[in-house]
């Protein structure tokens, strides 16, 4: 009799992974029922009992569901930190315009080496003016009063837009012909990143007042932000420094046979490859730079995770801790999240180019 | 100063890699249209040789000049004699991040500052030429071996080099390949190009070359016109290297 090829539907999936012989079956049973048991769990004390609104924050505590009330009533705090009430407007628009810019950077019309700076610096202006006002008739206000999640969305944004061309500036360097300069990088480079991140913070924030000359103490938040972004660039040269080394040597040859100048290969043949090599790396790297800006809050900074801690720090919500941090977690969530989906898209994306 | 039909004199060449002396006191003038072979055995110095003419790789003492343009330490002269000389490499060495087109065009544009539609539509007349027109719009790692290394000719042609550098074009080729590439660079020949082409294909030395020289051990051991050189070798190690490249 001819043998005939049934496709697997999927049961026969399920029964060959799941249910082959009678261990797998009760160990699929015991897990699938915990598993069910904590995903309800989670939905009556997310959403079935729960109390949503501030108005009803008697209710709370008489079930055993989450009190959302304390989100609903401090969700400003929360998100704009001790920023002037009747000016948080700004603080909003100013982060959807950084939302926007990240979005906008998903178009590959903007990959390319002038329009993409372009854009980003734009939209950190627009997030900057209306932030900080002083001009256009807006108030001003200033840093000490920034704070939750802008603040965060700020810290990482400027660490990014100053960390990423010194990063490959410091790649370069230490790839230079000249040793003493390659040494010398290679030696900077090592040593910023054997520090702890927050101790360089504090040296920036607290130390080097006194050692700098007066016109360039700047604000706290910018000496916090250089160190952070000379930090990221430590790590992200070495990243770049990955990528370019990972290109065979035939590609930077045959640039030069063709006449190219140091600066038409670096731009055009080494660094989009040595970009798209060092993708994954990259995009990690963003990730734990966004949430290392947590770090801010012991140099005394009001981010979206102190301003969590200060939504329930009264009497009032004392309680509603557990509510708070789930918020702030879903905040960082869906901005982690978001950049590594779109990592992985990018990735897609560039394998169908260069295969 | 080289007489004006001379295109490159190498005279007294020496060259290191750290203490190794991989290329011996050379000697070599090649004459505005002629086409050369070089051939010797694994790591006799041909790839230096070649790489030596436009700086891919330094030289020690002696001299090269390419074209009236003496290749010093001057950046000038080497982006001179860059932009005048193409090369073709054996792994071919495309951008893999661009399309066929952009390869060809990149740098036209970047170099000699011609417009993007200039620039394409030379393009597009050399791809005719190593007859891959249809391919422009791919990228590099969607078409064959042969291929590739006829589009490294035409990016290479698009520069319109006076010199033309060939650094075992065909050696990591499969065999049904080979042929579609020699015959471009047949025809380039036909046109009067300079060739300086390194490659163990006998065949096309005896059909195409002017003159072929024989290397060993980073030294010139012997030249002379491919019947003088094939039909009648003085060296002994040439007589040896035929007979194990030609299989008798
Ligand atoms: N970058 C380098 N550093 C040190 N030694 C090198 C380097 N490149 C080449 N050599 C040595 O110089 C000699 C000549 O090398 P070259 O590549 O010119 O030989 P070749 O004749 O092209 O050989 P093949 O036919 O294998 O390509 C070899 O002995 C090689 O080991
Ligand atoms: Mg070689």
């Amino acid at each position: 009799m001819a043998k005939t090829y049934h496709r697997p539907t999927l049961l026969d999936h399920v029964r060959t992974r799941y249910f082959a012989t009678r261990l797998d079956t009760a160990m699929s049973v015991l897990f699938g029922a915990i598993t069910l048991w904590i995903l309800w769990s989670l939905l009556n004390w997310a959403v079935l009992d729960a109390v949503f609104s501030a108005a009803d924050k008697e209710l709370c505590g008489h079930d055993a569901g989450a009190c959302w009330s304390v989100i609903d009533a401090r969700w400003r705090l929360i998100l704009f930190g001790l920023y002037p009430f009747e000016e948080q407007w700004r603080s909003a628009i100013a982060c959807a315009a950084i939302v926007l810019v990240t979005a906008l950077s998903c178009v590959p019309w903007f990959w390319n080496a002038r329009r993409l700076p372009v854009l980003w610096l734009t939209g950190f202006a627009v997030f900057y003016v209306l932030m900080a006002g002083g001009y256009f008739g807006l108030k001003e206000i200033p840093p000490q009063s920034w704070g939750g999640l802008s603040l965060t969305i700020f810290v990482f944004a400027a660490v990014a837009i100053i960390g990423m061309p010194l990063s490959i500036v410091f790649a370069l360097l230490r790839r230079s012909e000249l040793p003493w300069i390659a040494r010398t990088m290679g030696l900077v480079i090592d040593t910023i990143r054997s520090l702890p991140l927050l101790s360089i913070m504090f040296t920036f924030a607290i130390v080097l007042p006194f050692v700098l000359p007066g016109w360039l103490i700047g604000d706290k938040l910018y000496r916090v932000i250089v160190g952070y972004a000379l930090f990221f660039a430590c790590y992200q040269a070495e990243i770049i420094r990955g990528g370019i080394q990972a290109l065979p040597a035939g590609q930077e040859e045959a640039a030069k046979a063709l006449g190219m100048s140091y600066w038409h290969r670096i731009s055009y043949i080494v660094l989009p490859q040595a970009f798209r090599n060092a993708l994954p790396p990259t995009i990690n790297q963003f990730v734990i730079t966004f949430k290392e800006t947590s770090l801010v809050v012991i140099i005394g900074f009001f981010d979206v995770m102190a301003s969590g801690n200060a939504a329930f720090g009264t009497a009032e919500w004392s309680f509603a801790h557990i509510e708070v941090y789930s918020f702030v977690a879903l905040i960082f969530f869906v901005f982690v999240f978001a950049l590594s989906r779109y990592g992985a898209y990018l990735e897609r994306r560039l394998a169908v180019a260069s295969r | 100063m080289p007489a004006t039909d001379t295109a490159v004199r190498i005279a007294d060449m020496d060259k290191y890699y750290g203490s190794f002396h991989a290329l011996k006191n050379i000697n070599l003038d090649i004459r505005k249209g002629e086409k050369i072979v070089v051939c010797g055995p694994s790591g006799s110095g041909k790839s230096t040789l070649i790489r030596c003419i436009n700086k891919l790789e330094d030289y020690h003492a002696g001299s090269i000049n390419v074209l009236g343009t003496e290749l010093d330490d001057n950046l000038d002269h080497i982006d001179e004699i860059r932009r005048e000389t193409g090369m073709v490499f054996q792994h071919f060495n495309l951008f893999p991040h661009m399309t066929i087109l952009e390869n060809c065009t990149l740098a036209p544009i970047l170099v000699r500052k011609q417009k993007r539609e200039e620039a394409e539509a030379v393009a597009m007349e050399y791809l005719h030429k190593v007859k891959i027109p249809e391919q422009a719009d791919k990228f590099p790692g969607q078409l064959s071996g042969g291929q590739q290394q006829r589009v490294a000719i035409a990016r290479a042609l698009c520069m319109k080099p006076e010199i033309m550098l060939f650094d075992e074009p065909t050696s990591a080729l499969d065999p049904e390949m080979i042929s579609e590439v020699l015959d471009v660079m047949v025809s380039l020949a036909e046109d009067g190009m300079t060739m300086v082409c390194v490659t163990h294909e006998m065949g096309f030395a005896r059909q195409v070359a002017d003159r072929v020289i024989f290397m060993a051990d980073g030294e010139i051991v012997e030249q002379g016109t491919p019947e003088q050189f094939f039909d009648n070798p003085q060296n002994e190690r040439t007589r040896t290297f035929l007979s194990q490249v030609l299989g008798h």
